[in-house]
């Protein structure tokens, strides 16, 4: 076992120096990564940041645009109150400019041969991501670059694309485990946006006025509101001027302070029954308040996930899915909404009552006693595994960098809670499950068939 | 695990015949290796492919490959099930088994300080494994409650049906993880003999890609390959789909969905197929390439009945020596359900007589052209090009052979490659959703036609029946 030599290797995380201004933008840092390779940072006058990888294995390169807005944003927003417009925002976003009318942007980026072209939402924030080769650089930013700026809002365009909106919208609906998330979170957060869901309603999704589009377009959609991050066959140079070109001359604009509503204490466990028409099986969610990403505490409580559902020999697969009773359980930290969850997708011939059951007793046993060296180095070591399996690839280590700066502030936080497993022992994935797993602090979700007979 | 492409374009020319040889049928002094080295890699990625998938299991045993192949990673001889799962898990590696109607992939992944005591476990889960009786039953109920979940799935089970439909009576009628009662009647003997078959030299493939040397893995797999017997390679079997002559609308009944998933298909082709190219340059514009394909942006953009909507050669895996179907999906919602079926139709005739106009002509080429290079970015997907091209007899292209393969592409090659390997109307169609609600809108859009030239439903089928 080499595990220690691994940890030895682990994130030497290397604040090199913050550099002098440039024309337009200043390098903020620039960090050496554990496999040797560097991240920089820069930001523009315009407030605009840029994150950067370099590598030359492939003439390729990832292209994404974060914005730091989601549904939270317009829940939040006094003039929309109301959530499903960011997500259907994004998809206007693909409707066309001046420059290039409705169409045009799938049909160059296409002809540019890009791969994995898509955009999503969340709560936090919007994301619009493509792969090209390299030397298509300054055509990509281009495009990305007249659509942040100049997208024309169509109202004929609008109520097409709702069609399409409410299309996802009913698919997500017949989804059981769908609907045990969406009441999951309105169970949690009593007064957080968070119980919102980021689809919206169908009938907020068919309300959505253009105005209201426009609105949200000129209020969220600043450079001083978006962060650039390029992994791949790039030199800093080309890139830096190519920004500078193409997004150097937006204006950066007031991006309303809309502070979360702070969710009070829960003092006792909460628990939603209920049934799907398209459900099977029975259904189980469950979710434990936990602190943000940024506490210290999040690294133990990560650790706690990998030792309870990573791989083959992990306690929810052992008591739930080789017992029989489940077909799959899993568990994992969720960052905004901050919750630990364990999800568990019964079998048909048990119910959701007999999963709780043996979930408690393996909480009990975390409790009780120190879990051994050799479940805590398994669970450590199919952590790194995951993360060493997937950074060589473009366009996992810049969603690896965007969602850690979207959630967190800190594009690095991903990589230092993995470096901050080599100083827990596994009496701290005790100390820390005393604290947080209690029952006064979770909330259940159970979703059952509708049709009678189905669960014994 | 490291992935073998589906990529219809990096193949070129090769003979077709109705049997083939499913491995190398000379006697053979050294384990076959396909190796990329990736220096900057933090971890290894080996897979083990055998020559031999699901087709060949015998009547009745669906789903014999797939649970001996999962029961070799439940222990060893030498290492009970915890004890070999622990230690594989303990070096920050994974393994698991994949099977296809053609093959069964064995695919490890570890860090790479650990890569040769993975390498020791790997070779106790393929030379030595325990097939426990203990460990096949638990194996048999996660199984059987895999299948039954599939109910929950209605991409799943629309999938399920035109399978069904399609290859009634032959092995691949049924998905590679079997049915409720061919894995309920599944027995100890029936695993060993099936192992027993397929496990031989002749028949096994590796493929690596890894952060050291070449001449290390030749060592390493050498030590391990030579304990397995010499053994003669099966003619592998050929099974077309029966495709109906006409549209041919099968319900799979889910009362009360809010969408439906609408599915239609037709014969495909073969990794070898000469009119691939044609075929794969029309399907990216027709229906192939999300956001851009002529029914994304009509069906979906245009008219907003659906949030997706996809057609593809590759709905039963990647282009094989089996012909395969090819596909077009979508999920409209479910007031729209039967206006896009009959719309789909249209499209579809339009494109068969008519082919693809000169600017999604060129779209496709110049956008397969440019994103070639997505081909070969990582070591990984560059060996599972290279697995691909042995598996299947066929090399891979460079950059410059490829562009200049499709720039002979014209609309006139379409037309004729559409009207050699497709027909107008021949389609298998299903649809997940309430039988009661599609029979009324049936009703409403073909109202006036005559009776006997409208669309009905053929066929009811209750989703249990397809894992029965």
């Amino acid at each position: 076992m080499k595990c220690q030599t691994i940890l030895k290797k682990l994130f030497t995380l290397l604040v090199v120096s913050s550099v002098g201004w440039s024309a337009n933008f200043e390098k903020v840092a620039e960090k050496k990564l554990f496999n040797g390779e560097t991240v920089k940072e820069f930001k523009f006058q315009n407030g605009l940041k840029v994150l950067l990888v370099s590598r030359h294995q492939a003439p390729v390169l990832t292209y994404q645009v974060w914005f730091d807005v989601g549904s939270l944003n317009e829940k939040m927003d006094q003039k929309l109150n109301r959530t499903g417009l960011a997500h259907l925002f994004e998809h206007m976003m693909f409707r066309g400019t001046k420059k290039y009318p409705d169409g045009k942007f799938d049909e160059l980026t296409s002809r540019l041969g890009s791969d994995k072209q898509n955009a999503t939402t969340y709560y936090y924030r919007t994301n619009y991501f493509e792969s090209v080769p390299s030397y298509q650089l300054e055509k990509i930013m281009e495009l990305e670059s007249d659509r942040m700026a100049n997208l024309i809002l169509d109202g004929e365009l609008l109520e097409k694309e709702k069609g399409a909106v409410v299309g996802e919208f009913r698919r997500a609906m017949d989804n059981p485990s769908r609907l045990a998330w969406d009441e999951l979170m309105r169970l949690v957060f009593t007064e957080s946006p968070f119980r919102f869901t980021v689809l919206g309603t169908e009938e907020e999704i068919k309300g959505f006025s253009l105005e209201d589009a426009q609105y949200f377009y000129k209020t969220f959609y600043a450079p001083n509101n978006c962060t650039i991050i390029v992994v791949g066959d790039v030199k800093d140079e080309n890139l830096l001027s190519l920004v500078d070109k193409y997004y150097g001359s937006m204006k950066p604009q007031e991006i309303p302070k809309l502070p979360l509503k702070d969710e009070p204490l829960q003092t006792k466990e909460r628990k939603w029954e209920g049934k799907h028409p398209q459900a099977t099986s029975e259904i189980l969610l469950m979710a434990y308040r936990i602190p943000p990403v940024t506490d210290p505490e999040i690294i133990p409580l990560s650790l706690i996930s990998s030792h309870l559902s990573n791989g083959m020999e992990s306690r929810l697969r052992k008591s739930l899915v080789d017992t029989g009773i489940a077909v799959g359980a899993s568990a994992g930290i969720s960052n905004r909404p901050d919750i630990f969850e364990i999800s568990v997708s019964l079998s048909e011939k048990h119910s959701a009552e007999e999963a709780i059951r043996i979930i408690d007793r393996e909480v009990a046993l975390l409790h009780q006693s120190k879990i051994s060296k050799t479940d805590f180095e398994r669970a450590l070591n199919q952590e790194l595994l995951s993360v060493y399996g997937s950074i060589g690839n473009n366009n996992a280590l810049a969603n690896l960098f965007g969602e850690y700066l979207m959630v967190s502030g800190n594009y690095l936080r991903g990589l230092e809670v993995l470096e901050g497993y080599k100083k827990l022992d596994s009496g701290d994935l005790q100390k820390i499950s005393k604290k947080y797993f209690k029952k006064e602090n979770r909330s259940i979700v159970i979703v059952r068939p509708s049709r009678k007979g189905k669960v014994s | 695990m490291i992935r073998v492409l589906v990529s219809l374009f990096c193949l070129v020319s090769f003979s077709s015949n109705n049997w083939v040889l499913a491995a190398p049928s000379a006697p053979v002094e050294e384990p076959q290796l396909i190796y990329e080295e990736d220096p900057s890699s933090l971890v290894s990625n080996i897979e083990v492919v055998i020559r031999t998938g699901s087709a060949e299991e015998p009547v009745g045993k669906q789903g014999l490959t797939n649970i001996f192949s999962e029961l070799m990673l439940r222990g060893t001889k030498k290492y009970g099930r915890q004890k070999f799962q622990s230690t594989l898990e303990r070096l920050g590696a994974t393994l698991s088994v994949s099977v296809f109607h053609d093959q069964i992939v064995f695919s490890g992944e570890v860090i790479k300080e650990n890569t040769f005591e993975f390498m020791k476990l790997l070779e106790e889960a393929l030379f030595q494994p325990k097939f426990d009786e203990k460990e096949l039953n638990s194996l048999k109920v996660e199984i059987l409650n895999q299948i039954s979940h599939i109910k929950n799935s209605n991409n799943r089970l629309g999938g399920l049906a035109i399978r069904q439909e399609l290859f009634k009576g032959t092995p691949i009628e049924k998905p590679a993880i079997g049915t409720l009662s061919s894995v309920r009647k599944l027995q100890m003997p029936d695993i060993l003999r099936a192992y027993n078959n397929v496990f031989f030299k002749q028949n096994m493939l590796f493929a690596v890609a890894s952060p050291f040397k070449e001449s290390q893995w030749k060592t390493a797999l050498k030590e391990m390959w030579k304990k397995f017997p010499d053994g003669t390679p099966k003619t592998r079997r050929i099974f077309e789909p029966k495709v109906p002559e006409t549209p041919t609308l099968i319900v799979v009944h889910k009362p009360k969905t809010s969408t439906g998933v609408l599915t239609f298909a037709q014969k495909g082709i073969t990794a070898q197929d000469s009119e691939r190219y044609a075929l794969g340059i029309g399907n990216f514009s027709f229906g192939g390439e999300p956001l851009v394909s002529r029914l994304f942006r009509t069906i979906r953009g245009e008219l907003g009945w659906t949030y997706a909507i996809n057609s593809s050669y590759g709905a039963m895996g990647n282009l094989s020596y089996q012909p395969g179907i090819y596909t077009i999906v979508s999920t409209p919602s479910v007031e729209f359900t039967t206006k896009t079926l009959f719309k789909t139709l249209s499209s579809w005739q339009d494109y068969v007589r008519n082919g693809l106009r000169k600017d999604e002509l060129s779209l496709a080429q110049e956008s397969s052209v440019n994103s070639y290079p997505f081909e070969f970015e990582s070591a990984q997907k560059r060996l599972g090009q290279r697995v691909y091209s042995e598996l299947y007899g066929v090399p891979v292209l460079t950059q410059e052979e490829y562009e200049k393969t499709l720039d002979k592409v014209g609309n006139k090659e379409l037309k004729k490659a559409l009207k050699d390997r497709h027909t107008e109307k021949g389609w298998l169609i299903t649809l997940v959703a309430d039988k009661d609600v599609i029979a009324a809108q049936l009703a409403e859009e073909q109202k006036g036609m005559p009776h006997e030239s409208q669309l009905k439903i053929s066929k009811v089928i209750n989703p249990s029946d397809l894992i029965q």
